[in-house]
């Protein structure tokens, strides 16, 4: 397959402490979504971070490779719903990203709860994102089946 | 202190032909996006895409951390333009990240400048999660 290329832009203005940025997907899909110091590292205020980008990448990422192993195994989901929790601490004095939690929940017919544990770890091995989050930090996994058989 | 964000995602369907939509994010800061995996692999068509999403993290944090290195040196700067472009090779992953920044700093020179965007792109907390990608590159220069 092709390889494929996806670009932001952004612009700032201002020292950290109190200037605001803007970020633009080049997809069309967000534009100009405002975000300072203080919405990264304190209360959100409305505005977007790096970290909460990270965050909505990683479920994106993970959605996708659930959808694939399963679609894989002969078990389209009806429906996947994905959680990521991207955390941003102090470590020896600088911000260092941490880790990432996932929670997922699925719901697909008659497969059986073993395997559907077994899909979504795989999934996880195959997100690119978290393949990359893992060299720094950790990546939980919470993964839930509904409509299952032998499971609840 | 640590900080946590959150985002949310629904799918619905096989990789191939479903599809899912970025539902909600912990700030409310952005509206539901939909993603697919023609949009994410061949044309966006006005689509977002995991990739897009990490280059808008890293566009953003290399430019907080290059103006609060260059506010440190005493040259906050006026403006920073900033873009990431990554790489992303289906069945692969991640294999470039791109950085680019063009800065308006009042009274410093190319060279200086160009340490400090280097230092930034080092340091910044979406770099270090990502130092596993085999290529990051960066291009740094004032504005004429």
């Amino acid at each position: 397959m092709p390889r494929v290329q996806r670009s932001a832009d952004v612009n700032w203005s201002g020292n950290v402490a109190r200037g605001t940025g803007h970020i633009t997907a080049v997809s069309g899909a967000f534009t100009d979504l405002p975000y300072t110091l203080a919405s990264r590292v304190e209360a959100p205020d409305g505005k977007t971070s790096p970290e909460e980008l990270l965050a909505g990448a990683h479920a994106a990422c993970y959605a996708m490779s659930l959808a694939g192993e399963l679609a894989g195994a002969g078990a389209t989901p009806e429906r996947v719903d994905v959680r990521s929790t991207v955390t941003l601490d102090e470590v020896d004095g600088s911000h260092r990203i941490v880790g990432a939690e996932l929670h997922a929940r699925a719901r697909v017919e008659g497969m059986d709860a073993e395997a559907f544990t077994r899909l979504a770890h795989a999934a996880d091995e195959g997100c690119p994102f978290s393949a990359l989050i893992k060299a720094s930090g950790t990546v939980t996994l919470n993964a839930e089946i509904e409509g299952g058989s032998g499971g609840d | 202190m640590a900080t946590e964000r959150r985002a949310e995602v629904t799918w619905s369907g096989d990789l191939m032909s479903g599809s899912g939509r970025v539902d909600s994010v912990s700030s409310g800061a952005i509206e539901p996006l939909e993603v697919s995996w023609p949009a994410r692999s061949a044309e966006p068509d006005g689509k977002t895409s995991p990739e897009e999403l990490i280059a808008a993290a890293h566009a953003t944090c290399l430019s907080m951390a290059l103006s609060h290195g260059l506010a440190q040196d005493g040259h906050a700067p006026e403006r920073l333009d900033t873009s990431a472009t990554v790489t992303f090779q289906p069945g692969e992953g991640i294999t470039k990240i791109a950085l680019a920044v063009e800065g308006r700093v009042p009274g410093m020179d190319d060279d200086a400048f160009r340490r400090a965007a280097e230092t930034a792109k080092e340091n910044c907390p979406v770099s270090k999660a990502l130092a596993g990608v085999p290529e990051m590159t960066l291009d740094a220069r004032l504005a004429s």
